[in-house]
């Protein structure tokens, strides 16, 4: 018997989980699915459309919100009593989480982030990636059953998971979860900031290089872009440096703009610079070397010290408003 | 062919870091390293596989370019010997050798004008020889290498042996996904144990295995030291009426001094592709000498700057050569592993080739290799047998009589061409035979030193108009080198107190000017007080001169995040 994992999250079935169950279902062997969760017996009907043996509604208060402890203890109990010989999951954060856990706890062996499954030599051998996909490894597990895989998200496909004649029979399979000894504590889910600067989008940018000379120095090149309703963007010298955000680099192994307006201060062209910058609409560069390669792709150069030219612009600014 | 391992149950042996859990990969034969020297071994294993039968040898190459060819860059003018006995139908099967060598010049510069040799040396004569592209031809013998049944893993570098005792038993390959500071980044993943009966390190000029393998056995004990010299290379198109394709011409003289040994090669491949390349000795004395700024002056001769005139540098990079020759080659065979091509030292300095030389070691390598684990004994004993084909073969006969050549070209570029001439009639006997040599960064002077205590004059400059001449980071565009931003530098630099400190004072930072990537710079220091090395090492075209030439051995080449590097497309 293969025992699928499903997984759920506020009411609603992971996608892969039916990934998963066709991934089984190729293998022509006794399919029983396992739902986790403190109220999951609709999401278990749900499934049991499937064409499996059987769906387990594996319900404990403890169980919600997901913990890694919990799932552990109560998979194991599940898999205690069911002895399936393999056990399946979906490839998905939370597997990643708690499978290695689970397979720990059990003394088995478990093979993530598989591709497919087949029978070699009369053993089940499991498909999965090694070398960032460049080659396709099979391995075969061993030690005692149960043995665990995990299948990548998109190695099956959803829709290929054949439906059952009439609903497969849903079953409460009961555990006992102390709550107290659950270690994790989660919050509520949250999405990283997004990145907080799209220079792509920027229609000013000022851009400051290593004739800026310090990290000390920088509020002159701050002040120029908030006067100017500007970003503020650099060279790879400062991001390098750590006085700026490397998303704020222009360049070849940074971002690539085309701002109408690009005021570069201290920043001598050099190539893999101006790849990043020379589609701006109006090039204006501030360098005190006359020879600097900047001045070729730049529609206005001022030839000068940016410590005198950045002042006298700001003065310049601030007598026109 | 995919590679089909049973992955589970085998694990690591090395203890690390509690948390990273590698897989391993059983292999027979691991080559490092996926050259001319490497693909030779490879593609041999598999013919032999396929001619002795029996259970097939499971054999793999590692490559840290990201594409098979990607970090090749050669002349080159092939001596297809090699390559014929390795594979005597390379012709149907397609291989990228298609313009035979026509005309064949050499002349001595002097500032201004270009002298003719009357007669090229028989050495030097390249009849019977091809133009080619190294990187065309390494991509080709890789597809034929797969099509072999061998798996070439490209973007995977070698970054440590793994040895049980003193016996090497594979590589491990580098992890992923370490940030600048060390700290995993998400996608990290770690490198893979690749453990092999037989490891055939063919990693290439200065290879940074070799390197650790030579230190830990000293196998270079008794033997002269390694010299080398860097190659920079540009690769132009021109109107092709200027010089026809196949033309092959050397030169010596300007812009080098007599103390400096080396010359320039311009290489007309077809449709008018100029490979126009630079090779100055690492071994001068004037620590103020720039190879890069000697390049531009070579471009700046009328002989060279008129077939450029009006033509586009497509492509720039530049790779160091080993030139020890004969008396410098380690023993090159050890406990599980052998060592082949450029990365043991078997090059022709006189001929500038090694293509040939590294090709054929490799065959020599993979014969004993294929033997040996038959045999089930991959004891040094056993695979000395590698020595004695190279010594009863065709590199002795090819290296023997030129032994001298490199370390007579020390004592300056008369001495070196009496030599050379002399050399031919005594069957390379010379006054002394080893001649003396000492390693290129023993020989470099202090400032002080060299100059006499004077003030140095101002060294030679180029002007820089980017168009004939370019400075660094111009041409490092032009290599198409890229790497992750985001990871620690490759280059470990033991004691950067030294560079602003004494090695400022006795010699001026010379790898700002023997890097050809403006790797180094020094730069005011933070506080604004004083000066710092900066190093940009995603820069780095991976060409090895700092590893060799710093004059307190303080730099340590280490291979980046494996796919990082040049993209030598051409070359
Ligand atoms: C593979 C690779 C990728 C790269 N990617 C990028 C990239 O994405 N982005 C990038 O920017 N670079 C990149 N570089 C680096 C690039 O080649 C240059 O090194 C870098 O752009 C130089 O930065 P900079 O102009 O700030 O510094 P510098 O070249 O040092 O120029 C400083 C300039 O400031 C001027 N200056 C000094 N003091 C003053 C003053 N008081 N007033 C006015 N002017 C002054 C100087 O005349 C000089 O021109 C890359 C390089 C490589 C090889
Ligand atoms: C400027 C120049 C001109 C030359 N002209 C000629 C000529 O005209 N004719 C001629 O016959 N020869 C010429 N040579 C010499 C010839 O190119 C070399 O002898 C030959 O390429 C050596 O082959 P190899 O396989 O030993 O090393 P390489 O060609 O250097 O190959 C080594 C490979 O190993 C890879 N590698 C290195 N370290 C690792 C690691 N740790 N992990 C994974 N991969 C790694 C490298 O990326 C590289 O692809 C020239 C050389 C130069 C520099
Ligand atoms: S850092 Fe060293 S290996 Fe890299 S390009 Fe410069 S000299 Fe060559």
């Amino acid at each position: 018997m293969i025992l699928v994992v499903a997984e759920q999250r506020g009411g609603a079935l992971n996608p892969a989980t039916w990934e998963t169950v066709a991934a089984a279902q190729q293998t022509g062997e006794s399919i029983t699915v396992a739902l986790v969760g403190a109220d999951v017996q609709k999401l278990a009907a749900e499934l049991a459309a499937a064409e499996v043996a059987e769906v387990l509604a594996v319900e404990h208060d403890a169980l919600e919100p997901y913990t890694p402890d919990g799932f552990v203890a109560a998979l194991a109990q599940v898999m205690e009593k069911a002895c399936p010989e393999l056990v399946l999951f979906p490839h998905t954060y939370q597997t990643r989480d708690y499978a290695p856990a689970l397979a720990a706890r059990l003394g088995r062996v478990f093979i993530p982030d598989c591709i497919a499954s087949k029978v070699r030599d009369g053993q089940r051998v499991f498909v999965r990636p090694m070398f960032q996909g460049k080659f396709m490894a099979d391995v075969l597990p061993q030690g005692p059953a149960p043995h665990f895989a995990s299948f990548q998200i998109g190695a099956c496909r959803a829709d290929a998971c054949a439906r059952g004649a009439a609903p497969a029979p849903v079953r409460e399979a009961a555990v006992e979860i102390d709550a107290a000894a659950i270690r994790q504590r989660p919050e509520a889910p949250f999405k990283e900031a997004k990145q907080a600067v799209d220079l792509t989008q920027a229609e000013r940018i000022v851009a400051v290089g290593r004739g800026i000379k310090g990290q000390e120095h920088l509020p002159v090149a701050q002040d120029l872009a908030k006067a100017l309703d500007a970003e503020l963007a650099a060279s790879r010298p400062i991001c390098d440096s750590g006085w700026l955000p490397m998303d704020r680099q222009i360049g070849s192994s940074g971002q690539t703009v085309a701002p109408k307006l690009y005021l570069a201060v201290g920043i001598s062209g050099a190539i893999q610079h101006l790849v990043g910058m020379k589609g701006a609409r109006t090039i204006v560069a501030v360098n005190k070397d006359a020879d600097a390669p900047i001045f070729e792709v730049a529609d206005y150069g001022i030839v000068g010290d940016l410590f005198e030219v950045v002042p006298a612009i700001m003065a310049a600014l601030e007598g026109e408003a | 062919m995919a590679l089909r391992r049973d992955l589970a149950g085998s694990r690591r042996e090395t203890p690390e870091k509690a948390d990273v859990e590698r897989e391993t990969l059983d292999v027979d034969v691991l080559v490092v390293g996926g050259g001319p020297a490497g693909l030779a071994a490879a593609y041999r294993l598999a013919r032999l596989n396929e001619e002795r039968g029996g259970e097939p040898l499971i054999v793999a190459v590692l490559e840290k370019a990201r594409a098979a060819g990607a970090h090749m860059l050669s002349g080159a003018v092939l001596d297809p010997s090699a390559l014929s006995e390795l594979m005597p139908d390379w012709k149907s099967r397609g291989a990228p050798l298609d313009l035979p060598v026509r005309d064949d010049r050499i002349y001595f510069l002097t500032a201004g004008r270009a002298l003719p040799f009357p007669i090229t040396p028989p050495p030097l004569r390249n009849h019977g020889h091809y133009v080619i592209s190294l990187n065309r031809l390494a991509k080709w013998l890789t597809e034929q290498v797969e099509a072999a049944g061998v798996d070439v893993f490209t973007g995977f570098a070698g970054t440590e042996l793994l040895y049980e005792g003193d016996r090497v038993v594979g590589v491990r390959t580098g992890d992923r996904g370490i940030d600048r500071h060390g700290e995993r980044k998400p996608a990290f993943e770690p490198g893979v144990d690749i453990r092999a009966k037989v490891t055939v390190l063919a990693d290439g000029v200065r290879g940074n295995l070799t390197k650790t393998l030579i230190r830990r056995f000293s196998l270079d004990a008794g033997r002269s030291p390694q010299s080398y010299a860097i190659g920079i290379k540009e690769l132009w198109d021109i109107d092709p009426q200027r010089l026809a394709a196949g033309s092959v011409i050397h030169t010596m003289g300007h812009p080098l001094r007599f103390e400096e040994f080396g010359g320039g090669f311009i290489y007309a491949l077809p449709d008018g592709r100029l490979s126009v390349g630079f090779v100055a000795g690492l071994d001068y004395r004037d620590p103020l000498f720039d190879p890069h700024v000697a390049f531009q002056r070579f471009k700046r001769h009328p002989l060279v700057a008129s077939l450029l005139a009006g033509g586009q540098m497509v492509r720039y990079g530049a790779k160091a050569l080993p030139e020890g020759g004969w008396h410098a080659l380690p023993r090159c065979h050890l406990d599980g592993a052998l060592i082949v091509g450029d990365a043991a030292g078997f090059l022709n300095s006189m001929r500038l080739k090694g293509i040939h030389l590294a090709m054929r070691s490799g065959m020599h390598a993979a014969d004993v290799a294929f033997r040996a684990v038959r045999e089930n004994d991959v004891s040094a004993g056993r695979l000395s047998e590698y020595a004695r084909l190279v010594e009863a073969g065709p590199i002795r006969r090819e290296l023997y009589p030129v032994r001298n050549v490199h370390q007579s070209f020390a004592g300056g570029l008369l001495a070196g061409l009496l030599y050379s001439g002399m050399s031919l009639l005594t069957g390379g006997w010379w006054f002394r035979d080893p001649m003396p040599a000492h390693a290129g960064h023993e020989r470099i002077r202090t400032v002080a030193k060299y100059f006499g205590g004077a003030a140095p004059p101002e060294p030679p400059s180029a002007p820089i108009d980017r168009e004939l001449t370019f400075d660094r980071l111009t041409n490092v565009h032009y290599s198409g080198t890229r790497h992750d931003e985001n990871q620690p530098s490759h280059l470990l630099v033991a004691d950067t107190d030294i560079c602003r400190t004494r090695c400022m004072e006795e010699y001026r930072n010379p790898c700002t000017r023997f890097c050809p990537a403006n790797v180094y710079e020094i730069v005011d220091a933070d506080a604004g007080e004083g000066k710092r090395l900066q190093i940009n090492a995603s820069n780095c075209v991976h060409c090895k001169t700092c590893d060799i030439m710093d004059p307190y051995q303080i730099i340590d080449w280490v291979p980046p995040e494996g796919g990082g590097g040049p993209s030598y497309e051409g070359m």
